[in-house]
């Protein structure tokens, strides 16, 4: 097994610095998936038992690296799993937007290290320094692999692109507050609607002209308790109730800058929220529903 | 005592107490005939910071006000908190006091600072007097092989690479490289810590001069404290260190209105524990463990100085010199036993921590322990070794 990257560009680093420190914050530990052409970041559930992964990452690592070297185990297996402390690698890489160059390397240093090699400008003279910073990892053996996969769902009745994240996630956080659960519910008109409901009051804020990118309709609503509500044809919007701390969560994404954000529902099951960048890094984040 | 201090001086005061506080819990002040001198010590008596302010830092200084006989001049301990009361944010301390004064009187058991600011405000602070000892480390300063002029900035800098963990660095220098490592314990699960190292060029100093070149460990929290200190004055730092085992000593000076030392214990890094077994880690846990228990006190590693006068070079845990203000030679050597005998048990640490040869051997207490656990490290169990009844006996062979 070996792993040799270079970065050297400031965007991308600063990119990687964001990614990873947004993951950092959602998680405590992540997987570091390394593959020839992509390197990805998993986030499994936190109660660790086989649950599919909940945040899935995915960076080419061609606009990322300058150069890349990996081999796996055997032909077979050419990926390598690592299992690392996600507060680790970000508070490493807070100094990085600064950074001239970045060197990541597998090593083994008494255990085995994801071993950054930083080179700092010095801000004093011409001169750079060099910061070594030597990671703990735990290398994931192969028969566990399956736990990481990419997890398969269902197709999505409906996806619509979010508004911006940063006033959205102003909004879950007031609602965070009065309810840990929050309804998304979308319509292939374009519109978004947050609903919490407490004991004294019902909340709920929407967006308009939000595009639809896809809409699986009709939805079938026989089963549910909803309230049919006057002025909207109702087998024309699906919902789903989610943990608003989640949803939460994966809005503090935020901070990377983004291209756009889709939305997703599978109806009353699933919350797919997908973010995509210029540099075609995916942020995905799967909220299974919580139903009564 | 009585002294004035201008306006924009009074900000250096305030930030020198600022970064006193972040040593010690306790401010030794001290008049001289010519400049008034600010100490004090970590309760681990592992970091030591004397601040010296000339005559010239003053617009009036009269050392000898309440004109008594003394010729010692005045000396006294107040609790840092109380100090710290008086020089509430310190970075707008310039805009608006115009002067402060400061006043210390024999007789009495307060010591006075009058804070005068704009608009007519007047404050006074009372502070009590908990002590009439001065303090003292004893260590060497400009005798020193190896020493290191830099802006702070470059710590700083440097420092901002480690986590928020980490509360020792070593340094480990050449003449070639200079390089900064966050300590790692021998007791903490490697794969658990980020191993930080930086690579300083010795050309991004000022000066760089290393006499014999060593690696030194200190403590991480107070070299924050000093850096922001310098930082704060915006002046250069200078570093001065032996070996192992002496202390560093940081000087931030200006000319020739203040002097500030820094003196910081020194440990060598135990380089083979790295290779160690987990078994070896949790014995040693627990050995710590136990002294932690006799001790009763925050374990740090003790300040080891290098001390020149020649009676204090057999007892290394005698550190500071305690002058009393009457000086009453049987007093002081009473005093001295007392204070060896509450050290002697805080020096059994001194071979757990360091792992270093300088230090003499501990008090016995603990080798028994280290026979206790003796037969855990060793490769083999050897029968032989054990030796009276044997309890149950081989069966037979057949």
């Amino acid at each position: 097994m070996k792993f040799r990257a270079v970065m050297i560009d400031a965007g991308p680093m600063r990119e990687f610095t964001n990614i990873v420190s947004t993951i950092s914050r959602l998680s405590k530990e992540c997987i570091l998936r390394l593959s020839p052409d992509k390197i990805y970041l998993i986030v499994s559930e936190d109660n660790s038992g086989p649950a599919p992964p909940m945040l899935w990452c995915e960076m080419p690592q061609s606009t990322f690296f300058l150069e890349y070297q990996i081999v796996g185990v055997d032909d077979e297996h050419k990926d390598i799993y690592l299992g690392i402390v996600s507060a680790n690698l970000s508070k490493s890489l807070v100094t990085l937007k600064t950074a001239k160059c970045l060197k990541m390397k597998l090593t083994k240093k008494q255990c085995p290290c994801l071993t950054l090699e930083i080179e700092m400008p010095s801000s004093t003279s011409q001169q750079s320094r060099q910061v070594t910073h030597d990671i703990p990892v735990v290398v994931i053996p192969r028969k566990m692999w399956s736990e990481f996969h990419e997890p398969r769902v269902p197709h999505p009745d409906i996806s619509i692109e979010l508004p911006a994240l940063k006033q959205l996630r102003t909004t879950i956080d007031r609602m965070k507050c009065m309810s840990p659960e929050v309804v998304i519910r979308a319509s292939a008109e374009g519109r978004l609607t947050l609903q919490i409901k407490t004991d004294l009051a019902k909340v709920s804020t929407r967006f308009k002209d939000l595009r639809v990118e896809a809409f699986e309709g009709p939805i079938d609503h026989s089963d549910s308790e909803t309230e049919t509500q006057t002025m909207e044809d109702v087998s024309r919007t699906c919902y789903c109730r989610v943990d608003a701390k989640k949803f939460s969560m994966f809005l503090s994404a935020d901070q990377i800058s983004h291209n756009r954000t889709i939305c997703s529902i599978v109806h009353k099951k699933l919350v797919i929220l997908c973010l995509q960048t210029e540099e075609n890094v995916k942020l995905q984040c799967f909220i299974t529903g919580i139903v009564y | 005592m009585k002294c004035h201090i201008p306006g924009p001086n009074v900000k250096v005061l305030g930030r020198t107490i600022h970064a006193l506080a972040r040593f010690g819990d306790e401010l030794y002040l001290e008049s001289s005939p010519d400049a008034i001198l600010l100490r004090t010590l970590n309760a681990a008596e592992s970091a030591y910071a004397m601040i010296k302010f000339n005559k010239v830092f003053f617009s009036y200084f009269n050392y000898n006000f309440y004109s008594t006989d003394d010729k010692e001049g005045l000396k006294c301990k107040i609790s840092m908190k109380s100090a710290l009361n008086a020089f509430k944010s310190p970075t707008h301390m310039d805009k608006q006091v115009e002067n402060l004064e400061i006043k210390l009187d024999p007789e009495s058991c307060k010591l006075i600072f009058i804070v005068k600011c704009k608009h007519g405000i007047v404050k006074t602070h009372f502070v009590s007097i908990l002590d009439c000892k001065a303090m003292q480390a004893v260590y060497s300063k400009d005798l020193v092989h190896s020493r290191i002029t830099c802006s702070q900035k470059i710590f700083t800098e440097a420092l901002g690479n480690f986590q928020s963990s980490d509360d020792q660095v070593t340094i480990e220098a050449n003449s070639n490289s200079f390089i900064i490592r966050n300590y790692i314990d021998c007791n903490i699960d490697l794969t658990k810590v980020i191993r930080t190292q930086i690579n300083i060029k010795p050309t991004e100093f000022d000066s760089y001069v290393i006499g014999t070149e060593t690696i030194i460990t200190f403590t991480l929290k107070e070299f924050k404290a000093l850096l922001g200190f310098a930082e704060a004055l915006s002046l250069p730092l200078q570093l001065q260190f032996e070996i192992t085992g002496k202390p560093v000593v940081f000087i931030v000076h200006n000319g020739t209105t203040f002097e500030a030392h820094f003196v910081l214990a020194t440990s060598k890094p135990d380089t083979n524990t790295q290779a160690s077994s987990t078994q070896n880690s949790s014995a040693v846990k627990r050995k710590r463990k136990e002294v932690h228990i006799k001790s009763n006190s925050p374990i740090k590693k003790k300040l080891h100085l290098d001390v020149d006068l020649s009676k204090y070079l057999d007892e290394d845990s005698h550190l500071f010199n305690y002058i009393d203000i009457p000086i009453e030679k049987d007093l002081n050597n009473i005093d001295e036993l007392v204070h060896n005998k509450t050290t002697g048990s805080q020096s059994i640490l001194h071979d757990n921590m360091e792992c270093d040869n300088i230090i003499p051997a501990s008090p016995t207490s603990k080798i028994k322990i280290k026979a206790i656990f003796k037969r855990c490290f060793e490769s083999t169990f050897d029968p032989r070794s054990i030796q009276g009844l044997v309890l149950a006996e081989n069966s037979d062979s057949e």
